[in-house]
């Protein structure tokens, strides 16, 4: 599973790139999950890939960060939901913002797995669509001996909801990049798709006006 | 132990070179490493191993306390005034953990032992001010609580400024109380278990958040529910201006939150400047670049404050988790120590300010506090929103709607305990007797319990708070009704014991008043007390299991079959069963629907006495329409459809309600018309069903 090398080589080349212009595209990813499943440590894996001695947590753009997604520059802005998974009222309101999200469970934690349920079903009501970009994401593998979720079961929610499942390790950065980007990908083709329909309906407008120009 | 000793020493060093900074921040957050006992074992460690970590450069040192230039006194000396520094910054760490002291103690004896009684005196812990109100979850600061103003308890009548200050009268009170362990824990676990400080904070917030749309969903027209938005926003630009911003967050939150937010007949009801105001202040407190809206205004802000906590246990996790404890083989991570300490300081500085710009009034806290405990979940309240405002045909059905589950949502966070909510009910008892029994006859009647309903969006009516029908709430049934409404959003002593039924006598559910239709297995019927439910609703009834009352209970859902029963124990629920009847019958005919229907509305406000009158009139009815009941139920789709069409003219009468009572005049001529047309219905009655039965039969033919 672990394909982190090419995301690794995609991120150099971001790192080069990434001083000579500002990329207008942002993707909104939010991390949603029970607290302790490690979303904060996907999250701090991926934003800073080694270790960060002064990481300074109350800054604005400690969660944004630019990279290269199939050959285009992109900003990727990331919501931790984490410390507020008891909130539930504003739960809700995060949800909205969000354009993709990372459904987070622990691999040795079966009651995270069944709370990733509720939050698949909050997210839909909130969004109120069935495709919105969406991953299924099975945290610290590495603890593979203490494994209380197995691999068919995870699968198999994903494969209901339709949505692809991803193990990964925030210790060992197994898959770490791979989860960002592919739910990255799906925001992007989702984007496309969502003004693509936008051109087709002026399209159509303008058929059916020359269709009336015709009989008249 | 020798990242402590290394520790220490750079502690004691900072000591006397008046780095004040750095050892504050050691002896704050030492506890995020490890327990305030080890390190207090640490200093005694420190202290007895000296001897031989330190090389005395004096010839001949008998190392005794009066050899002033010994560099091992001189040691121990600025281990004691290390724990000095200790005890008098932080007392809070020996009052709250006995340990720790037992250990200072122990350092103490050690030193007398020695003979070091000068050094023995920095240590004593006798003097530690006591921090009791730290460890219970609401002691009552009666310095604040003195206050004779008479203020309107009931929510329609408040100031939103008013209402504003006791919220941050109440936020401020859970808020100081969390502890630093609280914190703590948090962040290492991402739990709430054994923090019930935190717990309380965070169920007050939700409390709260739900508490607003309960009180917006819980009005019928869309007008009245932007009434109450717009109101909720006043609170909201007060609660801005007492700079409570954890409060602020909750009742915003609750505002757009989705249940809310989809309302768009509502939303386009709100005025223009209300709906910028709320925009405004969503974008203040907005999640976008890591809340840099609300940071920047935070910290623009000076006096009095109240943070929005969950930012800043976000900052505590994600430091938690960016920095590891120890570095460079096995120190303390003094990086990771500094930076976890500009916020915690800030939060504790938070929590001891005594400058709190409001007055609290503990009456209305105290009603506060028990509406804020009511427990709902989001799906109940989503369910709520659905059916104040259907969604339209167009939007695309989302997530196939599975079963509510009680508490199924807040995992993580369990109702109030019953203790808790016992004294709250009770405060809150006590508050409404003082403030709304203008007789002081320790009941309260019923014009008097109107105006207090308004605080509770789900409160039951009149009848079923007044348990023994004398015509007046006493407190102890008051009391007993909370305390039930609680448990029941527990779940626990709540539960009938529902078992499918088949009927043979048009029945009507408890919760919704509908009819339980169907040929067999109409409804559910709980075994013990006897009360009818859909099958959808068996899981929402509101009324306590009364095992031994059974018959009582039976007798009031067939009221209407039985004009003796005494009149008290006519509900508003056998009422608009009655007028329900009334449009039901009248509904095939067409011909005088209109004016049944106001009568059902006269019915339901004139006194009981007419209602018996009407109740009596309808009897024949009821039993001729018994007879043929079985037939109507082979067109069950044609006869559901029209109780659709039934209640949902019930619906538009409620609504109607107030305009039709000024029009009270003519709508008791048209009762008198009326009356002679249920004569003439009831002597026809055979006739006119079985013509009913053929049309209804033809249309169904038409329609094959």
């Amino acid at each position: 599973m672990s394909s982190s090398t090419p995301s690794c080589f995609l991120l150099n080349t971001a790192m080069s790139k990434a001083k000579t212009q500002q990329p207008a595209v942002i993707h909104k990813v939010i991390m949603v999950g029970s607290g302790g499943v490690g979303k904060s440590a996907l999250t701090l894996q991926f934003m800073y890939d080694e270790f960060v001695e002064d990481y300074e947590p109350t800054k604005a753009d400690s969660y944004r960060k630019k990279v290269v997604l199939d050959g285009e520059e992109v900003q990727i802005d990331i919501l931790d939901t984490a410390g507020q998974e008891d909130y539930a009222a504003i739960r809700d309101n995060y949800f909205r913002s969000g354009e993709g999200f990372l459904c987070v469970f622990s691999i040795k934690e079966q009651e995270s797995f069944q709370a990733t349920q509720d939050f698949r079903e909050q997210i839909l009501r909130v969004k109120n669509d069935e495709n919105i970009p969406f991953l299924l994401v099975g945290n610290m593998v590495d603890l593979a001996e203490q494994r209380q979720v197995s691999v068919d079961e995870a699968t198999k929610r994903a494969q209901e909801w339709k949505v692809s499942y991803v193990e990964t390790s925030a210790k060992t950065r197994a898959n770490v990049d791979k989860v960002f980007y592919d739910l990255m990908r799906e925001i992007r083709s989702r984007k496309m798709e969502a003004s693509r329909q936008n051109n087709g309906k002026q399209k159509k407008k303008k058929d059916s006006r020359k269709k009336k120009c015709v009989i008249l | 132990m020798c990242v402590e000793a290394f520790s220490e020493w750079k502690a004691e060093s900072g000591l006397e070179e008046k780095q004040e900074e750095y050892v504050d921040v050691f002896f704050r957050m030492h506890q995020w490493f490890m327990t305030s006992e080890e390190l207090a074992q640490a200093f005694i460690d420190l202290y007895q191993g000296c001897d031989e970590t330190i090389t005395c450069s004096m010839v001949a040192c008998p190392h005794l306390p009066i050899n002033t230039d010994c560099a091992i006194q001189n040691f121990k000396k600025m281990i004691c005034q290390a724990v000095r520094y200790w005890i008098r910054k932080f007392p809070l760490h020996f009052d709250m953990d006995t340990k720790v002291t037992t250990a200072v103690k122990r350092l103490s004896s050690l030193l007398q032992a020695e003979g070091n009684y000068k050094l023995k005196e920095l240590v004593d812990v006798s003097k530690v001010p006591s921090y009791d109100w730290m460890r219970n979850m609401s002691v009552r600061n009666t310095s604040w609580g003195k206050h004779s103003r008479k203020v309107s308890l009931v929510f329609n009548h408040l100031e939103p400024k008013e209402l504003a200050a006791q919220l941050t009268y109440l936020e401020y009170k859970a808020f100081r109380r969390v502890h630093f362990s609280d914190y703590k824990n948090y962040a290492v676990s991402a739990s709430l278990k054994d923090q019930p400080k935190l717990e309380r904070s965070i169920a007050l917030f939700n409390g709260l958040s739900q508490w607003v749309q309960c009180m917006v969903l819980s009005k019928t027209t869309p007008q009245q529910r932007a009434d109450v938005i717009c109101k909720f926003i006043d609170v909201s630009k007060h609660l801005r201006v007492l700079q409570n911003f954890n409060t602020l967050m909750a009742i915003v939150g609750g505002l757009t939150h989705s249940a809310l937010a989809r309302l768009s007949k509502t939303i386009s009801c709100l005025p223009p400047e209300a709906q910028k105001t709320l925009m405004d202040l969503t974008e203040l407190l907005s999640s976008n670049n890591n809340f840099s809206n609300y940071r920047k205004v935070y910290h623009q802000c000076c006096g009095f404050k109240i943070p929005i906590l969950g930012v800043h246990l976000k900052d505590l996790i994600s430091l938690h988790t960016a920095l590891p404890d120890r570095v460079d083989g096995n120190l303390l991570n003094f990086r990771k120590m500094a930076q976890l300490a500009v916020i915690l300081r800030e939060l504790t500085r938070l929590q001891g300010q005594d400058n709190i710009p409001v007055d609290a009034n503990m009456d209305l806290v105290n009603t506060l506090r028990l509406s804020l405990d009511l427990y709902h979940t989001e799906d109940e309240i989503y369910e709520l929103s659905l059916a104040r405002e259907p969604r339209g045909s167009l939007s695309s059905p989302t997530t196939p709607t599975k079963p509510v589950v009680f508490a199924d949502w807040l995992s993580g966070i369990s109702p109030p305990d019953p203790n808790t909510i016992n004294k709250h009910v009770h405060d809150m008892v006590e508050a409404v007797f003082k403030n709304y029994d203008h007789d002081k006859d320790g009941f309260i009647s019923h014009e008097e319990f109107e105006s207090i309903a308004g605080n509770f969006p789900f409160i039951d009516s009149f009848c079923v708070l007044d348990a023994d029908k004398d015509g007046m709430i006493s407190k102890r049934e008051m009391k007993t009704y909370f305390i039930r409404a609680n448990s029941h959003a527990l779940r626990n002593s709540f539960k009938h014991a529902f078992h499918e039924t088949t009927y043979f006598k048009p029945t009507f559910c408890i919760h919704c008043t509908g009819l339980l239709w169907g040929i067999i297995k109409q409804g559910w019927k709980c075994k013990d007390c006897g009360i009818n439910a859909h099958k959808h609703c068996k899981d929402l009834v509101v009324m306590e299991c009364r095992s031994k009352g059974s018959k009582r209970t039976e007798s009031m859902s067939n009221v209407y079959l039985n004009p003796g029963v005494g009149p008290h124990d006519l509900t508003i629920t056998a009422k608009r069963k009655i007028s329900q009847r009334h449009q039901k019958r009248s509904s095939p005919s067409h011909t005088c629907q209109q004016s049944t229907q106001t009568e059902g509305v006269v019915m339901r406000r004139t006194s009981s006495l007419r209602v018996m009158n009407s109740s009596a009139g309808t009897q024949h009815n009821h039993r001729d329409v018994a007879i043929i009941d079985g037939e109507y139920y082979e067109e069950q789709a044609l006869l559901y459809e029209r109780l659709l069409k039934a209640e949902e003219a019930r619906e538009k009468l409620i609504e109607e309600n107030s305009r039709l009572r000024s029009k009270l005049e003519v709508a008791n001529d048209q009762i008198s018309l009326l009356k002679s047309h249920i004569g003439v219905i009831r002597q026809n009655t055979i006739a006119f069903i079985l013509e009913q039965m053929d049309a209804l039969h033809m249309q169904r033919d038409t329609e094959v």
